[in-house]
């Protein structure tokens, strides 16, 4: 559906330096996929999506959307899309905002006053109707910002760091509206800083870092395979503590009654578990230092475990 | 074919404009014409002013004396406040149309939408220019009641086209520059200058000169428009058609190639 071939952004400075944003990006994604790019600042993402939209042209290779030129796709189709920083005209009502999105969106006219109060009351901005935009807070352009993304029933749907400003109850529903909008002939691409929050909607995850693709982590077949993964762990023990070197033996202490188990499988941590309890330890809590996302994330972009 | 309705938007374009626009547009064109109204204010004349002889003679009835007296006046007026109404009204019309958008980051949303850049501002262009003849309007209107009718038929043609003129140039600037206020006064001044200074030249680089809008001849279509001073002898100017198809024309020229850079620019600011 979205075809990048061996894309590249090149940017002059005024004195003539070069800046790679983009090199030889490839990748396909596939209609019924939820796609999340993840990276450090500067990484590129906001440069692969400005290209993705139109907004910016490659200086290297190509970009496809169902056969078209990305600008090309966006006039004829529209894309689903809210941006990192929510940028609508400050004195706007929120209502009046969205009707004129959903007047350029393409919303039938019969239906286009429903539509608007259906994301109105989906994205919970019914006491907000009558603000303008500059009244707004952060969360709440946020939901904005999202809520004119979600007019129409586009192909293609790209968020770029969609909970920028979410508190955690609209963070969670947001998971839920992304849930919802998974469909087969549908494209979401996700760009997030937050690893835990692809973790749980991405499919795959192409991790960037200086304009490069570093690798795509496939995050369901990892998690499948959670036998294999190493992530190192942590437990903490309220009672026991003294047998914990003797089922792990390479466990280290950390203080508070917590231990890291470093370089073994899901099942060998289970398993040395069930011995602990069996002796009589009382384990308080188990949870991954690093996600299998986040590890994937620290070695491609080259961040060891001593750093931050 | 594009799915976004662009065409009933142009409502919602109107409304931006009379709003952001043609109010300030209004305020100070009122402001402009006051002062430009001020220092001949002491010469509006009156109904029971004494008529002169001569002019009793020449136009039959105290009151056509008084009618061709204001026609006078507004004659006056307008030759002081047309140019500046005009050119204030376009700049205030185009400024930022693109550019600000591009700015401030409001093109995301708005061209995610099945919507083509060219067309959206192509359009805006349009209203723009409907709610400034507007704006004009009224402004005529509420000067025909204060002091005397002005509105003509040519007067009203010669500043839709004379905003065409200046409109075009500041779209073009908007769609390719950042500054586009300040681009739309530099670009005025060196046309005016360079027009009055090497205009005269018989050097074959003047002739780069005609790259640049006349704006020079502004004035003399002004002067033709304003009306005549009737009290004076001597048949009434008539509008100087080609001057204003050239200067028209550099604004239509300057529109399509703004719709140019529009298509083939990219939006995004890096």
């Amino acid at each position: 559906m979205i075809a990048f071939d061996h894309v590249g952004k090149r940017y002059r400075s005024l004195f003539g330096r070069e800046v790679r944003a983009l090199d030889d990006f490839t990748i396909e994604l596939h209609a019924g996929e939820v796609f999340g790019v993840a990276g450090p600042n500067g990484a590129g993402k906001s440069t692969l999506i400005s290209l993705l939209l139109g907004y910016l042209g490659p200086t290297e290779g190509s970009i496809r959307i169902a056969g078209l030129d990305p600008r090309r796709y966006v006039e004829a189709h529209g894309i689903s899309y809210l941006s990192e920083l929510v940028s609508i005209q400050p004195a706007w009502r929120t209502v009046e905002a969205l009707k004129r999105y959903a007047l350029l969106a393409g919303v039938p006219a019969r239906s286009r006053d429903a539509r608007v109060e259906q994301v109105i009351e989906w994205m919970g901005l019914g006491e907000h109707r009558a603000k303008r935009v500059k009244q707004l807070s952060k969360g709440n352009l946020q939901r904005l910002g999202l809520a004119q993304a979600l007019l129409c029933e586009e192909r293609v749907i790209v968020l770029d760091e969609p909970t920028h400003g979410l508190d955690p109850v609209w963070t969670q529903r947001f998971r839920d509206v992304v849930t919802a909008l998974r469909r087969e002939d549908r494209v979401i691409l996700i760009a997030s800083h937050n690893l835990d929050e692809l973790a749980r909607l991405a499919d795959r995850v192409g991790i960037m870092d200086h304009g490069r693709l570093q690798r795509v982590v496939d995050v369901r077949a990892g998690t499948e395979q959670g036998g294999e993964d190493r992530t190192p762990y942590r437990i903490a023990i309220a009672r026991g503590g003294e047998l914990v070197t003797t089922v792990f033996p390479g466990a280290r202490a950390i203080g508070q009654g917590e231990y890291q188990l470093d370089g073994l499988t899901l099942d060998a941590v289970n398993a040395g578990l069930a011995a602990l309890i069996a002796r009589g330890a009382l384990v308080t809590m188990v949870y991954p230092v690093h996600s299998m996302l986040e590890q994937q994330f620290r070695e491609a972009v080259g961040i060891g475990e001593g750093t931050t | 074919m594009s799915r976004g309705r662009v065409g009933a938007y142009a409502l919602w374009q109107l409304r931006d404009y009379l709003k952001d626009r043609g109010v300030p547009t209004l305020i100070v064109a009122t402001l402009s014409a006051y002062l430009g109204l001020s220092p001949i204010l002491e010469r509006l004349p009156r109904l029971g002013d004494p008529v002169p002889a001569r002019l009793l003679q020449r136009f039959g009835t105290p009151e056509a004396v008084y009618a061709a007296r204001m026609a006078e006046f507004n004659f006056m007026f307008l030759r002081s406040i047309l140019g500046t109404l005009v050119f204030l009204g376009a700049l205030f019309a185009m400024n930022g149309i693109v550019a600000n958008d591009r700015k401030q980051g409001f093109f995301r949303f708005l061209f995610a939408k099945p919507v083509s850049p060219s067309r959206y501002y192509g359009q805006a262009f349009f209203v723009h220019w409907v709610g400034y003849m507007m704006v004009m309007a009224l402004l005529g209107v509420l000067y025909g009641f204060v002091v005397w009718p002005v509105l003509t038929q040519p007067l009203l043609l010669v500043i839709a086209l004379m905003f065409v003129a200046y409109s075009g140039i500041a779209f073009l600037l908007s769609a390719a520059a950042r500054w586009d206020w300040m681009s739309l006064v530099a670009v005025s001044i060196l046309a005016t200058f360079a027009w009055s200074r090497f205009g005269e030249s018989t050097h074959p680089l003047a002739k780069l000169l005609y790259l640049l809008p006349p704006l020079h001849r502004s004035d003399e279509v002004y002067a033709a428009v304003s009306g005549t001073p009737i009290l004076a002898a001597g048949p009434p100017p008539a509008i100087p058609w080609p001057i204003l198809g050239w200067l028209a024309g550099y604004g239509v020229a300057c529109y399509l190639a703004g719709l140019v850079v529009l298509r083939h620019r990219r939006l995004a600011i890096v």
